[in-house]
């Protein structure tokens, strides 16, 4: 065989190999949301149950979490008591937040009564929040430092190892 | 009725074109959808999509043309969260010249492949032999 042909013809084997052997084990429909590292979008929504409105502006300070989730959401099931008991852990050093969207608030309400509750949970009723966020599917959760910018998001329902990894990078 | 106050769509600017209403709001709302790609979806655009979050992208949509944002404006919008996975038609025209230049480097090499064969001279089909019976047998076949 020629010898440039084997030369030529092994580095685009090792080249896709390379690319097969990085795409392995990732989420084909996993991608980085280009928020990580800008302000995070305004938001100002009411609370379920209380009708408070909570306005992420105020909210800085302190590293906040935001959780997107609805209860039509399986994972959001297996999520929320995780969710719930890391926020008494964390207690003030730490802001909860929930935002639910493409749901109703009888449904919110009930879920949130079964289940317990330890920090606001906010509708997103049109599901603008959601859409300025880039959020694809739910349970996404994002992590923003003490000046509001996005460090940090997770797709999926996440540990209590995954929100203490994030807020590492929020707490920085 | 929740209130919602969408601060986020300060970061949209101004809005550039000129506010949208009956008809022609139903035709650009879906043509611009069609543009974007459901992230809860195999390679669907937001406007065939039937799922909930791609029905709020379009309504999204549909706001924005409402109040006067340009197609660029809500494009730009769109992939400010979503990045550029959100557009259906890539923003630079070389994605689609690659494979037309990957297909042109690939006839030059063929073109010169085959330029350097018709180059080398033919091989002599008779091997040359030392045996003066088989190279008089040849030259008799040969003659015939």
């Amino acid at each position: 065989m020629n010898r440039s042909v084997l030369i030529v013809g092994s580095l685009i084997g090792v080249a896709l190999l390379g690319v097969l052997f990085l795409a392995l084990g990732k989420d084909p429909q996993h991608i980085d949301s280009p928020l990580i590292g800008h302000p995070a979008p305004a938001f100002s929504l009411k609370a379920v149950g209380t009708g408070q409105t909570i306005d992420l502006e105020k909210l800085r300070g302190r590293p906040v979490i935001i959780n997107f989730w609805a209860t039509w959401c399986g994972p959001c099931y297996d999520e929320h008591p995780t969710l719930v008991q890391n926020a008494q852990l964390l207690g003030d050093q730490v802001q909860f937040v929930g935002v639910v969207f493409n749901d109703t608030e009888d449904k919110i309400q009930s879920f949130l009564r079964e289940r317990g509750s330890a920090y606001p949970t906010l509708l997103d009723q049109q599901g603008k929040t959601a859409i300025a966020y880039g959020v694809g599917g739910v349970p996404e959760t994002f992590f923003l430092n003490r000046q509001g910018t996005i460090v940090a998001k997770y797709a999926g329902p996440m540990s209590s190892n995954d929100i203490q990894n994030n807020l590492k990078k929020a707490l920085q | 009725m929740i209130t919602v106050l969408f601060l986020a769509l300060l970061q949209l600017g101004a809005s550039q074109g000129t506010p949208l209403t009956g008809a022609a709001l139903d035709q650009r709302t879906n043509e611009i959808a069609a543009l974007l790609r459901c992230p809860v979806c195999q390679g669907m655009s937001v406007a065939d999509s039937p799922s909930t979050v791609a029905l709020d992208m379009k309504q999204h949509v549909r706001d924005l043309l409402a109040k006067g944002y340009t197609q660029e404006q809500i494009l730009a919008e769109f992939e400010r969260s979503y990045g550029q996975f959100v557009l259906l038609k890539p923003k630079t025209p070389v994605v689609w010249l690659l494979p037309v230049i990957a297909l042109l480097i690939g006839v030059a090499v063929l073109v010169m492949k085959l330029r350097k064969l018709e180059a080398v001279p033919t091989r002599d089909p008779r091997p040359a032999t030392s045996d003066p019976y088989l190279d008089r047998v040849r030259q008799l076949v040969e003659d015939k």
